[in-house]
């Protein structure tokens, strides 16, 4: 029975929590500069609006375009079942390290290839960027997820973030480093700020935006939801490294876990936002610079992993 | 604690007089009375212990003269007392020169040279590693200021390279000393000990591999100091910026105290194998020869007068590792002594050269003996007492060393030992020569003080009689040191 | 599983490899500021439980001279010469950072060997994280270009050292340690004092340009 409320409930935030955090995002983001914002549900209108729209696709492009949504939500769909995003989330069976990071490249894969289809300038250009900033970023996310996984024996997520009950305090650091490790390299992944700024549209320095550009109508809004799924997914399993780190030092009732994984998450945002207030967006060519801060995080997670691991 | 006072007092009344007396004139003189009465008093406290009338003189706890310390106690003060002297002389001469000196660079000067020779004295009273440590580090941060003199690019620039490169190295030594410090925690005294009395009679239940590391840490540390070869990039630079009185003193007095800290750890060492050499003579004899040669390469291509004299150190500063490494406190003492005096004697004299001609490259000095015959005898007399040649007591320590290092069979350093000291004396004639002979630029604009030959001459004269009677000597007093 | 010493050395070599990634200059020396304090905090976690220690008021010392009026006089420094940013010199700054994280890998195999307690960390953590903070200090001092932070680098190292000589003695004897604090003090003011000079002569402070004297 109570497996059955918890699937609801994980069900409800799939398909609420995305567009609020991006909400939240925007709307923090907006009073720090002094200005109003748009309702705090403004990227669900948006989303809605667009699935009500008709659709406008270039001749140049083939099947690959339309056939990258379908594939991009679902895959999405699937990593969000799969990832131990929220602590109440209930297991599933095949949540391995590898098959998730690999769904993910999968997603990342047939994005470039839907950009390049239409042949415009823009799609190549972001599919480029978007190829290298992966290709940078993916170790980091590999090396913090091993760090924890190394620290409980198993590559199976569920239960390396199972939330057990004697977790030493000296844990701590270790999920500390890998959370931020992750939250780092996320900000890279998802094109936020120091890397990328959604909100621009100068198509010489936009990434994510530019493989987007030749979508429209339920495509669009199809892409624009998985990517603010991908965004909670992703801010949520830093959320749950920061939740253990949490739980190591004050061990909480399983009861809270279900409030605190989903404000973390908005915490996330927040600092996101924050982050997107007062820096700015890097250079390219320094771009390797900022995802080399979340490999230096994961390294240590790692790092500290293996000599706790020995020792142990 | 009487003679401690004594001992400070003139050092610490000369640093108050460089603060409070505001005429340079009158501060130069002052300035020499005291470090010729710090002379006067080292000798007094020293020289029961040096001529064996008592075997230690203790000044506090942790402070002791022992025989060897008494030696270059006197050594010291004596190059400090020459140096302030001419340094009299030098200061009058270089406020006739732009760009003028401040009289507060000047005291400033003054107050740190009092300090500098202050802390050197610590380094050889120590009975302490951990002492020893804070008084190397203090000659290092004394002396910065000394080398800071001039305030031009240059100096500034050496300056910088010499505090920094010294404290990340003598920051080395300390660690070295926290693990000696930890190797003597292994033994019958639980607590510790930085004592060296302790240490040596504590030495075989040390615990060897650390006190192994720790020494090699140490010799790094005060190796850096002495200029030893891979870590010597700063002296040349520090030797060549700094005032000619603050080179003599940095070459003929602090080379020496870094190399009695390095003597004072092989003793330690050597207790640890029941006096037999081991592993820290040998580290101490090659890094010593491997010094010679590499300083001797460079002295080939030298471009700068006071840099000549920095490297042709670098090459005795190798030299005198090499006689600490073969256990001998006396033939140390003799090398020293004898380089202390002729680099004196040359920094001295190249400022001198320096101050008359305005330029400080070799390039551009040509025909001192025309100039003034006196500087130019005094400088080829000194060169050769910096290379060992016969009349001079360097002559002699040089053949004990070499006749020592065949004794224990190493035919090697020997062969290297003799290749660096030739080709150094080759090196030093032939730039020696070009400074001598040829036409000077513009003869007759020069200035060649009579006064500032003073201190040269003595110090080269000196020297000569030394020279001449150190043969007698030696084979008369051969136990000194019991293995020379 | 490690105790509360060992934790802190930890969290204090971690926060010298973060400082090692520091572009600007002030951040470094907060980052400094933290790694002292935690090293200082080192020294009463043992005085406290071992009694043999060094005592309470010298740590009090180290902790105010050293993670507060040099951090302090740095942060000074930094301002009266308006610098910011130091980009490494023979090495990207995050990959320094890299290379710091590999010498900590690197500091605990050497550790173990000199404690003689090899295969657990928790034995040789302690002795990891001083030598981990020598060689981040070490390459701090040769990977950046100012001078100033080349002090930074030397005051790291010399960290590294106090926490090995707490680590492996239990403090060196209390003069010793005074004695050793002045002098780094000391070194601290004259550097600074040469950096300006530095600044006033050459109108930067970038030491890898400082060759007027190699030409020579």
């Amino acid at each position: 029975m109570s497996t059955i409320l918890l699937w609801l409930l994980t069900f409800s935030c799939l398909l609420f929590l995305p567009s609020l955090t991006i909400g939240i995002i925007r709307k923090t983001k907006a009073r720090l500069q002094n200005r109003v914002g748009a309702p705090l549900w403004q990227h669900l209108f948006d989303t809605i609006k667009l699935l009500r729209k008709s659709e406008t696709v270039s001749e140049n492009s083939s099947w690959i375009l339309r056939v990258n949504t379908v594939i991009n939500i679902s895959i999405m769909i699937t990593l969000a079942f799969l990832t131990p995003w929220l602590s109440f989330k209930p297991a599933t069976s095949a949540d391995d390290l590898f098959l998730l990071i690999y769904l993910f490249a999968a997603i990342r894969f047939f994005a470039i290839l839907s950009s390049l289809d239409p042949g415009s300038a823009f799609g190549a250009f972001g599919a480029s960027r978007e190829a290298t900033l992966s290709v940078l970023v993916e170790p980091a996310i590999i090396l913090a997820l091993s760090a924890v996984a190394l620290s409980a024996h198993t590559s199976n997520l569920s239960l390396v973030f199972a939330l057990t009950a004697n977790t030493p305090i000296s844990q701590a650091p270790l999920w500390l480093l890998a959370g931020a490790g992750l939250f780092l390299s996320s900000l890279v992944e998802l094109s936020r700020m120091p890397v990328d700024d959604p909100t621009t549209h100068l198509e010489l320095t936009m990434v994510h935006e530019a493989m987007m550009l030749e979508n429209s109508g339920p495509n669009l809004a199809l892409l624009e939801f998985s990517s603010a799924l991908r965004l909670v997914v992703l801010y949520g399993l830093s959320g749950q490294c920061f939740l253990h780190a949490l739980h190591c030092i004050w061990p909480f009732a399983s009861a809270a876990g279900i409030l605190l994984s989903i404000s973390i998450i908005f915490a996330l945002a927040v600092v996101t936002s924050l982050i997107e207030t007062v820096s700015v967006r890097l250079k390219w060519t320094r771009a390797p610079e900022f995802v080399a801060y979340g490999l230096t995080m994961s390294l240590l997670a790692l790092l500290v992993a293996l000599v706790t691991g020995v020792s142990s | 604690m009487n003679s401690l006072a004594l001992l400070t007092a003139p050092l610490l009344l000369w640093a108050v007089c460089a603060v409070l007396v505001k005429n340079t004139r009158v501060l130069g003189i002052l300035t020499a009375g005291w470090a010729w009465l710090y002379l006067a008093i080292t000798c007094t406290l020293a020289a029961p212990v040096s001529l064996g009338i008592e075997p230690q003189v203790t000044l506090a706890p942790g402070f002791s003269i022992d025989a060897t310390a008494s030696w270059f106690m006197m050594l010291t003060a004596t190059i400090a007392a020459g140096a302030m002297t001419h340094s009299h002389f030098f200061f009058q001469e270089e406020k006739l020169r732009e760009p003028r000196p401040k009289s507060t660079h000047i005291r400033l000067f003054y107050a740190c040279a009092a300090l500098f020779v202050f802390a050197m004295t610590a380094v050889l009273l120590c009975d302490n590693l951990g002492f020893l440590w804070i008084s190397i580090e203090a000659t290092t941060l004394l002396s910065a200021p000394l080398v800071y003199f001039s305030r031009t690019r240059h100096a500034i620039e050496a300056t910088w390279k010499y505090l920094i490169i010294c404290s990340v190295g003598i920051a080395f030594a300390l660690l070295g000393t926290i693990l000696i410090f930890a190797s003597s925690q292994h033994t019958s005294l639980s607590a510790g000990s930085l004592s060296l009395q302790q240490l040596i009679q504590l030495a075989p239940q040390l615990n060897y591999p650390l006190f192994k590391l720790g020494f090699i840490f140490c010799f790094l540390g005060y190796g850096t100091k002495a200029g030893v070869f891979p870590l010597h990039s700063w002296l040349p630079d520090a030797h060549a910026e700094a005032p000619a009185p603050a080179s003599a003193m940095l070459s003929g007095a602090l080379l020496n105290t870094a190399l009695f800290a390095i003597w004072r750890l092989l003793q330690v060492d050597s207790a640890c194998h029941h006096g037999r050499a081991a592993f820290g003579s040998n580290l101490a004899i090659w890094m010593g020869t491997i010094t010679v040669v590499a300083a001797s390469l460079f002295l080939i291509r030298q471009h700068g007068l006071k840099r000549l004299w920095a490297y042709s150190s670098i090459e005795n500063v190798g030299l005198m590792l090499v006689a600490v490494g073969l256990g001998s406190p006396g033939l140390f003492f003799l090398q020293a002594l004898n380089h202390s005096f002729a680099k004196a004697t040359l920094f001295l004299l190249s400022g001198n050269i320096i101050q008359s001609t305005g330029s400080k490259h070799l390039s551009e000095i040509h025909g001192l003996l025309k100039l003034s015959p006196m500087w130019g005898v005094l400088l080829v007399a000194a060169a050769c007492a910096a290379t060992g040649v016969p009349p001079f007591g360097s002559f002699i320590s040089e053949w004990l060393i070499l006749s020592a290092s065949a004794d224990t069979g190493r035919w090697l350093v020997i062969f290297l030992l003799l290749s660096g000291i030739s080709l150094s004396f080759i090196a030093v004639s032939i730039h020696v020569s070009r400074i001598l002979l040829g036409t000077p630029k513009a003869p007759g604009s020069y200035r060649h003080p009579v006064l500032g030959s003073l201190i040269p001459a003595a110090l080269m004269s000196f020297l000569f009689i030394l020279g001449l009677t150190t043969g007698g000597f030696v084979s008369s007093t051969l136990h000194i040191g019991g293995a020379l | 599983m490690l105790g509360l010493a060992e934790t802190l050395a930890t969290a204090a070599a971690i926060f010298g490899i973060f400082m090692s990634g520091c572009r600007h200059v002030r951040s470094a020396i907060y980052l400094y500021a933290v790694q002292t304090a935690l090293v200082a905090s080192i020294a009463f976690v043992y005085s406290a439980s071992e009694h043999t220690g060094p005592a309470l008021n010298i740590s009090l010392a180290v902790v105010l001279a050293k993670a507060v009026g040099i951090p302090f006089f740095l942060g000074w420094v930094v301002k009266r010469l308006d610098v910011r940013t130091d980009s490494g010199a023979f090495l990207p700054v995050p990959l320094s950072m890299h290379v710091s994280i590999a010498l900590f890998a690197t500091s605990y195999y050497l550790a173990s060997s000199l404690d003689g307690a090899a295969g657990t960390f928790s034995a040789a953590a302690g002795a990891t994280a001083s030598i981990s903070l020598v060689f981040t200090g070490l390459l701090f001092m040769m990977t950046r270009r100012l001078a100033i932070s080349q002090i930074i680098g030397f005051l790291t190292m010399e960290n590294g050292i106090y926490l090995l000589g707490l680590h492996e003695t239990r403090g060196m004897p209390v003069i010793v340690e005074m004695g050793v604090l002045l002098d780094v003090l000391a070194a601290v003011m004259i550097a600074g004092v040469i950096v300006f000079r530095i600044k006033k002569n050459f109108k930067h402070i970038d030491v890898t340009r400082l060759t007027g004297l190699n030409e020579q």
